[in-house]
């Protein structure tokens, strides 16, 4: 019974995809056009995209410039946030700022992105950075606010100066939350990623997308999407299980993943 | 020796004028002794505790310890908070190592010594339990030795067994004297039980309803060590009791007239 259940809720993610896909190959096959292929045309053209030395390179750049553009965003947002969390002189300096750039898409900044730095890398990683940083902040200020007094006084009683407080208290106690919005921060550096790829096409995996598009082969470009949102859910995976393994102290004892990890 | 004097405190509220929390206190409080401070909720008696902790700067006057005013916390001076205030990342070990590693002792022994001092709390066996493990009772264990673990010369107690249900407390107060009586460390005990004030001190001092202000100071004189059974039978202690109470009674009437 136990094993069935685990097992059960192994396969659930699976099932989910498999059902999924049997919906788009049974819709693909009523509505029979040009730009619905079936799921299996589809998945049938991955390898290729996958085989092709060209495709792969553009596919690990894009990998690239998110990982640079996250680790830098979550690099300089995590303590922003944090002081931000503890300072009424920070937060409100710079609340408003965050309050106007908010609604605003960051994609949406990319034509005046790329008027001043050009179509290149440096033009595409500030716009993920951008795009990761607000989640962050948010989430670490609010982590850093909610952080008991007492808490903090129990440490200055044991010697820890202000800058020490904040290191070894305020750090460890927001982490969960900072995590969970580095975890929206990594879904927004792939979507950031795609759309700025779109706008400024020259490599990445957008690029290959939209080119596909363009040309009208269109199982290249459910192909795409395919390997895009499986990239998606990997690295929210892997995420997911470092995340839970730093913060194990605050889960409560059950719980529905919400991941495939 | 704490020396108070004429300390007050003043804090600004959101819109209403500014509120008086503590109004000319003097106080002194002698090396080795256990002294309550008892008042109805509101009456600054824990402001008055976070003061002598160096967490809150009086408005006026100034608080001394050893001849030299308190001018911020540290680490003569342990305070134990009734929301115990651990650090849910850290193991109760962890928790227990924290101070001692942070005076610069080394792992091994900080680790040993604070071994000893979860045993002591009665909590051996949960040295790698996290605090969300524990219950209220325990996790107030972890906070105490956790405290005596970087050896203040004096315990700040904030209302420490407020949260706790009544037959935890009484485990906890009988503990805690246990302790207390083994190595007479000074301790400031703030509470609005008039029970635990007189069953556990030397000194009870009785404050009135906001602003606060020291109605009455009276000595505890009852043997040690203490024993429960035997002290709820002693009329000397029914009467420190029913006196006291009679005293708080007075002071918090006000409050309570349409």
């Amino acid at each position: 019974m136990m094993l069935v259940r685990t097992l059960g809720a192994r396969l659930a993610p699976l099932l989910a995809c498999l059902g999924l896909l049997g919906i788009w190959q049974a819709a693909a096959l009523v509505l029979n056009t040009d730009s619905f292929p079936p799921a299996m045309e589809a998945i049938r053209a991955i390898p290729s995209i996958l085989g092709d030395k060209e495709s792969l390179i553009n596919i690990l750049a894009s990998l690239r410039r998110m990982a640079v553009g996250f680790s830098l965003a979550v690099a300089v947002s995590i303590p922003l946030g944090l002081m931000m969390g503890r300072s009424r002189a920070v937060a409100s300096f710079f609340n408003p700022l965050l309050m106007v750039t908010y609604p605003v898409p960051k994609a949406a900044l990319m034509p005046i992105i790329m008027l001043w730095l050009g179509v290149g890398e440096i033009a595409k990683i500030l716009v993920i950075f951008l795009g990761v940083s607000l989640p962050v902040i948010y989430h670490s200020f609010q982590g850093a606010k909610a952080v008991e007094e007492k808490m903090l006084w129990s440490g200055a009683a044991m010697g820890l100066s202000a800058a020490q407080r904040m290191i070894r208290i305020v750090l460890p106690a927001a982490l969960p939350e900072i995590l969970t919005g580095c975890r929206t921060g990594l879904v927004l550096a792939l979507i950031t990623m795609v759309t700025s790829e779109m706008i400024a096409r020259q490599s990445g995996a957008g690029n290959i997308l939209f080119n596909a598009l363009d040309m009208g082969q269109y199982d290249t470009v459910y192909a795409m999407i395919i390997i895009i949102g499986a990239m998606g859910i990997g690295l929210d995976a892997m995420f997911e299980k470092l995340r839970s393994r730093l913060v194990r102290w605050s889960e409560p004892g059950f719980e529905i993943p919400l991941s495939f990890a | 020796m704490i020396e108070i004097d004429r300390v007050s405190q003043v804090f600004r509220t959101s819109g209403r004028q500014d509120h008086l929390a503590l109004s000319e206190i003097s106080l002194t409080i002698e090396d080795g002794a256990f002294v309550s401070i008892l008042g109805p909720s509101g009456c600054g008696k824990s402001t008055l505790l976070y003061i002598v902790g160096g967490f809150v700067n009086p408005t006026q006057g100034v608080a001394k310890m050893k001849g030299k005013a308190i001018a911020g916390p540290g680490p003569d001076r342990g305070p134990v908070f009734q929301e115990f205030a651990l650090f849910p990342w850290k193991s109760v070990l962890g928790n227990v190592m924290y101070g001692p590693r942070q005076q610069g002792m080394k792992h091994a022994e900080a680790e040993a010594q604070s071994r000893r001092l979860i045993e002591m709390v009665g909590l051996k066996g949960f040295e790698h339990f996290y605090p969300k493990e524990l219950s209220g009772g325990m996790k107030q264990r972890v906070a105490l030795a956790r405290t005596l673990a970087y050896h203040p010369a004096v315990l700040l107690m904030d209302e420490p067994f407020g949260a706790l249900d009544a037959h935890t407390r009484t485990r906890l107060q009988n503990d805690l004297l246990n302790i207390w009586e083994r190595d007479r460390k000074t301790v400031l005990f703030v509470t609005h039980s008039v029970d635990e004030a007189v069953f556990l001190s030397d000194k009870v001092v009785v404050m009135t309803r906001s602003p606060g202000r020291i109605k009455a100071i009276v000595d505890i004189n009852l043997p040690r060590p203490r024993r429960r059974a035997e002290l709820l039978l002693d009329p000397r202690y029914q009467k420190y009791v029913v006196d006291i109470e009679r005293m708080i009674d007075d002071t918090s009437e006000d409050g309570l007239r349409p």
